[in-house]
């Protein structure tokens, strides 16, 4: 056992900015994290045969757990992101709470849409799918799903607002913050820190995606009330993407931040921003938002540059990651002698978990590849590695950081056990998406071949394995909210 | 004083475009009638915003007056003698001066959100105008129709980039500071 290094920047520890709000929407997170885990359990139960499914209500669940971790995640990444931008810039609570409340708000919308009005379009809501439901659902129950995403896009948008106007105050603008300065080799008293130069980079392309998310919502919204007018499928299957895209991504960018505050606690060295992480991250910011071109490539339609442009940038997108983040926590965590406590090892396994998640995807990201396997298992796998082996595991390891309290200690026998189960669970999860990919068994199908089941119920077990762990996580979080610190 | 001329200015150049908004919608709803916008605004430029608790009047008032004026029937009716009248009146004094006087009491936060939905309107109105299969406008053709959606797709770029340029690289020295309020009206 030992207290927190005395080689670590003090002040930046002793702050503790909106942690009640913080505290409660984790709660929040944590709860629904485990709640569309369990979702995705009783959907891959089903594929397996092992219980009775509607096929309309799975497809209700598939959209219910798209739409609940793509939110979650960002949810669960903007209160960790909001809480260490908090150490270096004054930010306003009000706006949180009302970028909660909409979240919320959004939920309820979305979840009513869903198990009230029976939608089960998915949780990309492609045009012009939510209208053609084939008397599955109504249109109204469509509309109450996209006005939920509006909602929670509103929300996300004060967020970034405040977030960028702060930033902008503080740092002078934008690209101060991003680090242009120690990238151009100018002198600067004041460089922005990792977190502010990941919330510089989250807030520009976020809200670009926000902004053109909402206007082709509000176009397939119009499309849903008066059929008449006509949407341009290809454009709408454009911007859905580039939103879709650069908003999960946004949520393991936002989470990434615990790391890089977290863990000099741990190590003893503080993680200061270089010429290196500034580039990293500026090249993330153009590649987050180019890259989404590789989730057309079946679209033969599109221009065969863009399609090249998505292949090419998938390939260039792993290397920000792996060159800076990925190598740097491997650097800092090398002979730093570091306790193993289940908030460091959480947060240490977040990062291993997205590097090997980048692999997976940049296979699906060329075009040959593609062509095979982009309806198949293998693109849950992908996505599947980065979420719950990369930001549902940041979330847990700040979780775990938020309650542990002055000391650090090993982990105990319980923490040791879920943290195994947990990963034991995860990675069989999705090498098993995975295998199935690579067998050809298609995504996105309620009923399932007999030849296909094998993999359906092994999946089954170790995602059994990975609500476990997340169980005992989630509970464990709740449980210490209320103790003092020790 | 100068600002009463420039309003007055802005006022005349839209009354002269008064033929060629019957001719090309480009022109009656992204020329004229930000024209007629602008000569509110100018009008009132140097009016003092009393009070803070106005400021939401204001706004909503100038946001009610924005909706109707974005509903392509009314496009249509502001080609009438009738709704030639009320656009003439309404946008100036009814948009153009509301605004004026409520938005240097907006919070930033929600300034920099209004501005965010005008860019996601524009595109949703881009979205409309190009793609609709009938004439959303009939006193306009839909070539015509289909060039104010590609023209509104532009000016949410243009917008876009007039508004983020000082965010990113900082307030240029030049401009008066735009997020502190303003002097003149008081706030």
């Amino acid at each position: 056992m030992n207290t927190i290094s005395e080689n670590y920047v003090p002040g930046h520890a002793a702050a503790a900015p909106q942690a009640g709000a913080v505290k409660l929407t984790m709660v929040l997170s944590g709860a629904v994290f485990a709640l569309m885990m369990v979702f995705g359990l009783l959907m891959r139960a089903a594929q397996g045969q092992w219980i009775d499914l509607d096929a309309a209500l799975f497809y209700q669940l598939l959209t219910a757990h798209g739409a609940g971790m793509v939110g979650t995640a960002a949810l669960s990444g903007a209160a960790i992101m909001w809480y260490f931008c908090g150490r270096h810039l004054v930010l306003s609570g009000g706006i949180f709470w009302a970028f909660l409340g909409l979240f919320l708000l959004g939920v309820v919308l979305i979840l009513g849409a869903i198990f009230i009005g029976g939608y089960g379009g998915a949780w990309t809501f492609l045009f012009p799918l939510p209208a053609l439901s084939g008397g599955a659902w109504e249109a109204g129950a469509a509309a109450a799903f996209m006005l939920g995403y509006t909602a929670i896009g509103v929300g996300f948008l004060l967020y970034y607002l405040e977030l960028g106007r702060r930033i902008h105050a503080r740092y002078g603008s934008l690209v101060r913050a991003l680090g242009w300065n120690l990238i151009l080799g100018r002198e600067d008293n004041d460089p922005p820190p990792p977190a502010i130069v990941a919330a510089a980079a989250v807030t520009i392309f976020n809200s670009i995606g926000i902004i053109l998310g909402a206007a082709v919502l509000v176009a397939s919204l119009v499309h849903l009330l008066v059929p008449g007018f006509e949407v341009d499928a290809l454009l709408a299957k454009n911007l859905i993407y580039f939103f879709g895209h650069v908003f999960i991504n946004a949520s393991i960018y936002m989470a990434v931040t615990a790391v890089y505050e977290i863990l000099p606690e741990y190590t003893g060295k503080p993680w200061k921003s270089n010429r290196l992480f500034a580039i990293a991250w500026n090249a993330v910011l153009i590649f987050v938002m180019a890259v989404y071109w590789h989730h057309l490539l079946q679209d033969v339609v599109m221009p065969p540059w863009m399609l090249v442009v998505g292949q090419l940038v998938s390939y260039f997108s792993g290397i920000p990651l792996i060159a800076v983040t990925a190598f740097s926590t491997f650097l800092y965590v090398r002979g730093s002698r570091m306790t193993w406590d289940l908030a460091s090892s959480l947060l240490v396994l977040s990062v291993a978990g997205w590097s090997v998640g980048s692999i997976p995807a940049s296979i699906d990201g060329m075009i040959s590849v593609n062509k095979v396997m982009h309806n198949t298992m293998w693109v849950p796998g992908h996505f599947h590695t980065y979420l719950l082996l990369g930001e549902v595991v940041m979330a847990f390891g700040f979780m775990a950081w938020l309650v542990r309290g002055k000391t650090i200690s090993q982990m105990d026998g319980l923490d040791r056990a879920a943290f195994v189960t947990y990963l034991a669970g995860a990675a069989g999860f999705v090498t098993v998406f995975l295998f199935s990919g690579a067998a050809s068994i298609p995504r996105r199908w309620a009923v399932h071949y007999e030849e296909w089941l094998a993999h359906d119920r092994i999946g089954t077990l170790f995602g059994g394995l990975v609500v476990l762990g997340t169980l005992v996580f989630v509970l464990r979080f709740a449980a210490r909210l209320g103790r003092r610190e020790g | 004083m100068k600002m009463t001329v420039l309003a007055l200015l802005a006022a005349a150049e839209a009354i002269a475009l008064r033929q060629a908004a019957e001719a090309s919608p480009v022109q009656h709803v992204l020329v004229q009638m930000p024209l007629l916008v602008l000569a509110g605004v100018l009008i009132s430029w140097d009016m003092r915003g009393r009070r803070r608790v106005w400021a939401v009047p204001l706004l909503l008032t100038a946001l009610t007056a924005f909706l109707f004026w974005m509903l392509p029937r009314s496009v249509d009716w502001a080609l009438t003698p009738a709704g030639e009248t009320a656009k003439y009146l309404s946008l100036p004094l009814l948009l153009g001066v509301p605004l004026r006087l409520s938005w240097p009491w907006l919070a930033p936060v929600l300034r920099g959100f209004l501005k965010a939905n005008v860019l996601s309107m524009l595109g949703v109105l881009g979205f409309l105008y190009t793609h609709a299969p009938l004439r959303i406008c009939n006193s306009y053709l839909v070539s015509a129709q289909q060039d104010l959606g590609f023209a509104f797709l532009q000016l949410a770029v243009v917008l876009a980039c007039i508004w983020a340029v000082p965010v990113l690289f900082g307030h240029p020295r030049w401009l008066p500071s735009g997020s502190a309020g303003c002097s003149k009206c008081g706030a």
